[in-house]
């Protein structure tokens, strides 16, 4: 096993290559200046602290009650939330102003908020189940008074007429009794009582039939439906309800049964005589929750009453107004202040969970606190003068300065956490000032690239695979230009490339107003992936220009095309061919290859032959930098044994193979490669005959044969050897180093061949978007050219976009990412790449938002 | 125009690339070091796309066959 921190000493330094060197620091913080440190800290951003309570449940840590005041006014927070997004305002956008909040002032403050919010809503909500009451109150009034008044009516034409025939009086109740035998004897007159109210419409049929079971069908019942909804006050639906009239003229009240929600309600009436009746009745409605209201049959009272009502109901209405009102204007000062108060508490929170990680002395004083931090953090850096140093870092060194003197650019990162601690004992007026050391340890310390927001995201991109363990090779660094050439040799179209540049460049213009925004999920990565998508489209275009794409169409852009006819009649060319005449074209494939029989043969085996290329070139770069980590961990061994072994055996298979490509390309030989290149192994002694591409190529490949097979051998017994030498590493064991060099050969033999197939995905894929691309083109579009219609063309038009954008600028897009994702995730990476350190996470308030979401 | 002085070409470009790179952000060694690579690395790659594919036209084994209807 290696040991970190060896130093390279063979290269100098680049930036992104290799993480930042970092180390153990402790810091020693008195009690009373302990959360100002810690916040201070958290300002700079740079320290990663350990957790040294891990063994404590999260009750037995010190700042227990802390944190469950915090979580308290979080609570406080969120329901202010609650309630502003249900009025509806939004909180104003946070501005910078850096006043120091207590939490304590800011408790008391956030409870008596919340203490009034909660009692102005308790009394709105009374209000208006007050003011849904009486509505419903006035809509009895309104409807029963409609029932009296048609009954008065025919009442009053029914008594003329009786009048007509005898000269006898009859009280305006009976007219609602059909039977004319009751006017003969009043005495016997049965006294009716009705009750009124509003039943949901649904039920009002089951209604009815029980009201008539009941009472034996001694009853009558009148409805009618209500043309608005009703508020139930119960509820606080909106609800369709049907009045239920029950006229009790021994009581003279009408009954209104409350109704649960959203079901249609009908007005109804019940006549009845007698008390058990009533009580029937008074039942049932109970059981169907129907709202009674009471219900006076004197005309001039139920005008009295309908007037009251009204007076009522516009009181209760400026009441509940001005309710409204005061409330929303209390929303609005919370909104002003909310983003703020809600920045105060994660921060607080996140203070006393650092705090809790730090362990307290004995002597219940001071904290001791570890962490990592980065090297440059707690030093000055190395090029500049001391002067120079100690007059910035009085001045501000909580940020970062670039200063220019003498048209030299001169960054200071000096004693960034030391300062922190200094200034947080002055602020808080302690007696003993913060201590910090740097320990030493043989722990693996976390991973840390200072990324800027371009290099950020090809980083995300590399760590989703894997961290890099501190100080190896990071492949990022050339990802950051492979990837995207990968990509564009998979998509070469530069037409398709120029839209995609576009999109990009929207975004990258808008970059201000987006990064401030909260985006969906595709909308963010898109976004986050701005500058990868942007080189991905430059490099499109460059390969769209050597494929001579331009949705599909080839252009003669730098020179005539090199081929033409044989003969002037161009007789010959549907059978034979063209033939070449002129220079080869000098940039990129010539435009006379599309659309003709034989395009496919030539492009198939030149984008082959380019992928093997590209391939053997790009894990020669793997395995070159496995070589400048085995250097920069002065391991020994594994130049010998891992790297050495690797280069010959790619490159003499491999290597080889791309070489006679190149000689086959350049001297125009009819040699077959396969055949060359398979019977190298089969029979290496045998005549090459046709296949021979230039003078001792058959000696050459004889001793390639030979060194191969000796190479197995070797690469066994090396290994053997490779146990014995690091002994005194801590933890070796001869067995593990043994079994993991065995499964490394192995993987590597069989790796080679397969990953070097694997490169062929980009002769796939391109193929495919080009083949794409022209059946778009040719199918399409020409086919809506040929019909000289307007109407189909512009139909053929809108088709050709949206299956451009649809199919080649999306899916192609995404297909294209990800396979020149695998390609450098695993056949690039296995080379070389471990990936198994852990990512430096910093205390930092900077991060906490990105964190919460 | 010629494999090679298109090669020398790409080699002039790269340098007057690598050159305002460093014209333009000069952010100390370790910095223009990465920034060199990267330069060096779009380079080498876009030269070897050229390379292959002129290389591959230069002695060609087969000729386009038009197809009927053009």
């Amino acid at each position: 096993m290696a040991e970190h921190g060896g130093g390279g000493g063979c290269c100098p330094p680049m930036d992104l290559f290799r993480s930042e060197p970092m180390h153990l620091v402790q810091v020693i913080i008195p009690i009373e200046s302990a959360r100002l440190t810690v916040s201070y800290l958290g300002d700079i951003g740079l320290i990663q602290f350990k957790d040294l309570n891990a063994e404590k449940s999260p009750f037995q840590r010190t700042y227990a009650g802390q944190i469950k005041r915090c979580g308290e006014l979080a609570r406080k927070l969120r329901f202010f939330k609650d309630q502003m997004s249900k009025a509806g305002v939004t909180p104003s956008a946070k501005f910078e102003a850096k006043t120091d909040f207590n939490l304590d002032d800011l408790e008391v403050n956030l409870g008596d908020l919340e203490a009034e919010l909660t009692e102005i809503n308790a009394n709105s909500e009374k209000l208006q189940r007050g003011y849904n009451e009486l509505v419903e109150y006035k809509l009895v009034l309104q409807k029963a008074g409609e029932f009296f008044k048609a009954a008065e009516r025919s009442a009053a034409a029914q008594q003329r007429e009786l009048s007509s025939h005898q000269a006898g009086e009859e009280s305006l109740e009976t007219p609602l009794l059909k039977d004319q035998e009751s006017t003969a004897d009043q005495g016997k007159q049965v006294k009716l009582g009705f009750l009124t109210g509003l039943v949901p419409k649904g039920k009002a049929m089951a209604f009815e039939r029980i009201l008539f079971r009941a009472t034996r069908g001694n009853v009558f019942l009148r409805q009618a439906s209500l043309e608005e909804a009703v508020v139930d006050p119960n509820s606080g639906e909106k609800v369709n309800r049907s009045l239920l009239h029950f006229y009790l003229p021994c009581l003279g009240e009408c009954f209104d049964i409350k109704y649960p929600f959203d079901v249609e309600k009908n007005v109804f009436a019940v006549f009845f005589s007698g008390e058990r009746a009533k009580s029937k009745i008074l039942k049932i409605c109970e059981a169907f929750g129907a709202n009674r209201y009471s219900f006076a049959e004197d005309l001039c009272k139920q005008a009295q009453m309908i007037t009251e009502v009204s007076g009522r109901l516009s009181e209760l209405k400026t009441t509940i107004d001005t309710g409204l009102l005061h409330r929303g204007n209390l929303l609005e000062t919370i909104g002003k202040q909310y983003e703020q108060w809600n920045d105060v508490v994660r921060k607080e929170k996140s203070i006393y969970h650092t705090l809790n990680m730090l362990s307290i002395d004995v002597t219940k004083k001071c904290l001791v606190g570890e962490g990592w931090s980065p090297v440059f953090a707690t030093q000055q850096y190395k090029e500049e003068t001391p002067r120079q140093i100690t007059i910035f870092c009085i001045v501000d060194v909580m940020f970062q300065i670039t200063i220019c003197i003498n048209l030299m650019h001169i960054k200071i990162f000096c004693f960034k956490i030391q300062y922190a601690l200094q200034q947080a004992t002055i602020d808080s007026k302690s007696q003993v000032g913060a201590i910090f050391q740097v320990l030493h340890t043989k722990e693996l310390p976390p991973t840390y690239f200072r990324t800027n927001k371009f290099t950020d995201s090809f980083q995300t991109i590399v760590d989703a695979y894997g961290v890099a363990k501190y100080q190896e090779a990071n492949p990022g660094v050339y990802t950051i230009v492979t990837f995207p050439f990968l990509f564009a040799v998979m998509f070469g179209d530069w037409g398709h490339g120029i839209c995609i540049l576009l999109a990009t460049l929207y975004l990258i213009f808008r970059e201000k107003k987006y990064s401030s925004q909260k985006l969906g999920d595709i909308m963010e990565m898109t976004f986050g992936g701005r500058y990868v998508i942007l080189l991905m489209s430059l490099f499109s275009i460059y390969t769209g220009l050597i494929y001579n794409e331009f949705f599909s169409v080839p252009f003669e852009l730098f020179s005539p095309s090199a081929y033409a006819c044989r003969d002037a009649a161009c007789s010959e060319a549907t059978t034979i061919g063209l033939i070449k005449v002129r220079d080869t074209y000098p940039f990129g494939v010539d435009p006379a290859w599309h659309g003709s029989r034989s395009e496919l043969p030539f492009l198939n085996s030149l984008k082959m032959k380019m992928s093997i290329l590209l391939g053997v070139a790009q894990m020669n770069l793997g395995i070159i930098l496995s070589f400048f980590n085995a250097l920069h961990f002065r391991n020994a061994v594994n130049i010998w044994f891992q790297f050495i072994p690797q280069m010959i055996f790619l490159n003499g298979l491999f290597g080889y193979l791309s070489l006679l490509i190149i000689v086959k390309w350049c001297t125009g030989s009819k040699a077959d490669l396969y055949h060359v290149m398979i019977y190298m192994f089969l029979s290496p002694t045998d005549d090459l005959g046709e296949n021979q591409l230039f003078p001792n190529q058959k000696t050459i490949q004889t001793h390639q044969g030979e060194s191969y097979t000796a190479l197995e051998g070797t690469e066994d017994s090396l290994q053997v050897e490779a146990g014995h030498d690091p002994h005194d590493h801590e933890g070796f064991e001869f067995s593990e180093v043994f079994v993991h060099q065995l499964i490394h050969t192995i993987e590597f033999v069989l790796g080679a061949v397969s990953n070097t197939a694997s490169y062929l995905r980009l002769w796939a894929l391109s193929l495919a978007h080009s083949e794409l691309s022209t059946v778009f083109y040719e199918k399409v579009l020409l086919l809506a050219w040929g019909y000289n219609n307007v109407i189909i063309l512009i139909v053929g038009i809108i088709v050709f976009i949206f299956a451009t954008v649809g199919v080649l600028l999306v899916m192609e897009t995404l297909s294209a990412f990800l396979h020149a994702l695998r390609l450098h995730w695993v056949e690039f990476q296995n080379k070389f790449y471990e990936g198994d350190g852990y990512k430096f996470a910093p205390f930092s308030f900077a991060l906490l938002g990105t964190e919460e979401e | 125009m010629g494999f090679m002085l298109t090669t020398l070409i790409f080699i002039v470009i790269g340098m007057i690339a690598c050159l305002c790179t460093r014209i333009c952000c000069n952010k100390g060694p370790s910095a223009n070091l990465f920034h060199l690579t990267l330069v060096t690395t779009a380079t080498v790659c876009c030269w070897m796309m050229w390379a292959i594919v002129y290389l591959a036209q230069m002695n060609p084994l087969i000729v386009p066959i038009l197809s009927e209807g053009e």
